[in-house]
């Protein structure tokens, strides 16, 4: 039996490694292994809450805003500030813009060529090609001209032998089905995609104050001044501004992503059958004036859609039975707000060729919702609006499945976890205009009211006060738990996306979600498993740039 | 303006956020003239990429593990540049090694692009610097200034540090 090895970086903590037994072409069992926080307490204890979210948006290689967020959603509950009307629209276009940014680099940049073949696409006709982009999308860049451009510049590329992004691809891999001309009109919109994301990210940048690391929040809202009039405030040019980039995201994911998706997704139907898990979890996010969120929050369990519960924070627990950490109770499961964070290595000492995944392997906690296992990120999110019965979200999961000719059973697999990425990259390109037009509506009414100072005094806070952040993160449900004691914080836990899906056994010896939708997946060759980094990366973890397969060994 | 400086790395984690300690520094206490850019890039990737493509040239400072002792400091350009990159400290790496090889890909790299990194001591959650590369912070500045004067950019400490 072959027991194969990703590991992206072994040098370090914090990475992500999946190992997984191989027999007969199938994997038999997996183990993902991670690092994601050893612990924001140790850098946060003692510190004012109200900075919390300057630290916390460092924690991440990838995701600044979103732990920026939750953060001061945590400290607003923990005090008791109300968010004004401007600063909930504001984030709301901030989560917006940042999940469509995020999604397109994921679909692109991520994960589509785990799908679509970069050598295959040089020996593409680029006449056919454009014939082919012709009949699915009225996108302009579809001329033979272009794609015969594009074909010569990868060409360079790849014969200057500096593949760089594209070195680590398995080409010519067995496992790719798309014909040479839709390879080479995927691969022209991975390049359009990159000068894309960074254009319609602008509306961060202008909100964010120019900055990479936006220095726009502040506990109680926001920190932009809003005045329609005003030079020195979001005004009614930037409104303007920020339609401009809204506009051009929404077009480029109506024209060119969804187009994509559903032509690569109907080569791939046999993995609408692969990948699936059965639990899933969304915290619900982008609050309207009443709080009812547009996407909403919901347990599903055991793929039953008929039933979805709303979610009760209390019935979290991690547990570090298989973890490399001590609790001073012993193994049990712990509420984020009790969590501790101990570290207890007792794995091999680096670098080493596998983990003993019999004992403790990783070091991520496992968190569980009522002692399961839960999925969590943008296929839980459309599926519990789905089963809740969201008009938008139906409206266009059924579209999808309609024009993929699969049914809602479907939608629990890898290709519908990948569906489900790009139907809510739609959704959320259209909010995005629609908060922006909010926002402009409110200021036009005369509200500049941009936070609550109120609560800004921790003279008048509770002596003794925790609270709980959540935000739909772009790879799904996020939480940061504050507990504040005498004006600082006395204990701080994230409860990461990545942590819920790339979770290890529990105590009962339940894999994670990603541990148990890699068992049963085919394997062509197992020195070059293609086959599992398509199930990984499409659930987006944190750490997918770095997902290359390094070794592979026989047992 | 042609010329930028971007610090990387992480803040929570020690040594590895030199970067953008030296970045808010340089940022402070020194005048530029012409103006130069200094970003602080923290551990970010190709979000970066907005902020490099107008910069004619650019100075990165980072970790780098030159297999050194502690504390070493080196100037690292163009080819040289990748393979040191390959041997990670963290996962900002990655970041900008898909950056620069976009960056490339897409026509938008600076012509000319100069690392200067030293070799961490500690790289663990935390927020200060370890003693060694703490006292190596003048020197990664000097290195620097240096790069810049190469380039015609007068460096001036501001008149309120002494």
């Amino acid at each position: 039996m072959a027991r194969l090895v990703i590991d992206p970086v072994t040098r370090i903590e914090g990475h992500l490694r999946v190992e997984a037994t191989v027999n007969g072409g199938k994997v038999k069992d997996a183990w993902s292994a991670c690092t994601m926080w050893r612990g924001m307490e140790i850098v946060l204890r003692g510190k004012d809450p109200r900075d919390a979210w300057a630290y916390t948006q460092r924690a991440c290689g990838v995701c600044t805003t979103v732990h920026s967020i939750a953060s001061v959603r945590a400290v607003e509950d923990a005090i008791g500030a109300k968010v004004p009307e401007n600063a909930r629209i504001l984030r709301n276009i901030i989560m917006a813009n940042q999940n469509v940014q995020d999604h397109i680099i994921h679909f692109y940049h991520l994960h589509a060529l785990d799908w679509v073949d970069v050598v295959s696409a040089l020996k593409a006709d680029p006449k056919k090609t454009s014939e082919l982009a012709k009949k699915i999308s009225p996108w302009p860049k579809n001329s033979e001209t272009y794609f015969k451009a594009i074909q010569d510049k990868v060409k360079a590329f790849v014969e200057s032998g500096q593949l760089g992004i594209f070195s680590n691809g398995y080409w010519g891999h067995s496992a790719y089905k798309l014909p040479p001309e839709a390879n080479l009109m995927a691969v022209a919109h991975y390049l359009e995609a990159l000068d894309v994301q960074r254009e319609i990210i602008k509306i961060m940048a202008l909100l964010g104050a120019k900055n990479p690391h936006p220095q726009t929040f502040v506990v109680g809202g926001q920190a932009t001044p809003v005045d329609p009039e005003s030079q020195n405030a979001l005004n009614a040019d930037s409104i303007a501004f920020m339609l401009k980039y809204a506009d051009m995201a929404l077009e480029f994911v109506e024209k060119v992503y969804i187009p994509d998706l559903l032509a690569v997704a109907s080569f791939y139907k046999d993995w609408a059958g692969i990948g699936g898990f059965s639990n899933f979890l969304a915290c619900g996010d982008w609050p309207d004036a009443n709080g009812k969120m547009y996407l909403p929050g919901g347990v599903i369990r055991h793929k039953n859609l008929k039933a979805v519960e709303p979610v009760d924070h209390k019935k979290f627990k991690e547990y570090i039975t298989r973890s490399w950490y001590s609790y001073s109770k012993g193994d049990v499961g712990l509420h984020p707000w009790e969590g501790e964070t101990t570290p207890n290595y007792t794995g091999p000492k680096p670098p080493y060729e596998y983990l003993n995944v019999d004992g403790k392997y990783s070091w991520g906690k496992a968190i569980r919702y009522d002692d399961l296992p839960m999925e969590v990120g943008p296929l839980a999110r459309m599926l519990v609006a789905y089963g809740l019965g969201h008009k938008d979200v139906k409206e266009v999961v059924d579209m999808v499945l309609k024009k993929l000719g699969v049914g809602p059973e479907a939608l629990f697999s890898t290709l519908g976890r990948t569906a489900a990425r790009g139907i809510e990259t739609l959704l959320m390109a259209k909010k995005t205009k629609d908060y922006i037009l909010e926002l402009a509506a409110n200021m036009g009414k005369g509200d500049t009211k941009i936070a609550d100072t109120e609560k800004w005094d921790p003279k008048t806070w509770p002596k003794e006060c925790k609270g709980v952040g959540f935000h739909e993160a772009p790879r799904g449900a996020l939480a940061h738990f504050v507990v504040i004691k005498d004006g600082k914080i006395a204990n701080y836990q994230m409860v990461v996306p990545s942590t819920w899906n790339l979770s290890p056994r529990d105590h009962k010896g339940q894999r994670g979600p990603v541990e148990e939708a890699l068992v049963g997946t085919p394997v062509a060759d197992s020195k070059l498993p293609l086959e599992l980094l398509r199930t990984i990366h499409s659930f987006d973890p944190c750490m997918a740039c770095g997902m290359h397969m390094i070794e592979v060994r026989e047992e | 303006m042609e010329i930028g400086i971007i610090g990387v790395g992480n803040i929570l984690l020690r040594d590895e956020g030199v970067g953008p300690k030296v970045a808010e520094i340089l940022k402070k206490n020194y005048k530029f003239e012409p103006e130069i850019e200094i970003i602080d890039g923290g551990t970010l990737g190709l979000d970066l990429l907005v902020f490099i493509e107008r910069f004619k040239k650019i100075i990165i400072i980072d970790v780098v593990d030159f297999q050194k002792e502690p504390g070493y400091t080196e100037v690292l350009r163009g080819e040289e540049i990748p393979p040191y990159l390959k041997t990670r400290f963290s996962m900002h790496h990655v970041g900008i090694q898909d950056l620069l090889e976009v960056a490339k890909l897409t026509g938008t790299l600076p012509e000319e692009v100069v690392v200067v990194g030293i070799q961490p001591q500690v790289v663990e959650m935390g927020l200060d610097l370890s003693e060694t590369v703490a006292g190596k912070i003048n020197e990664l500045i000097k290195r620097v200034v240096d790069i810049l004067e190469k380039w015609g950019v007068k460096c001036a400490l501001q008149s309120h540090q002494k």
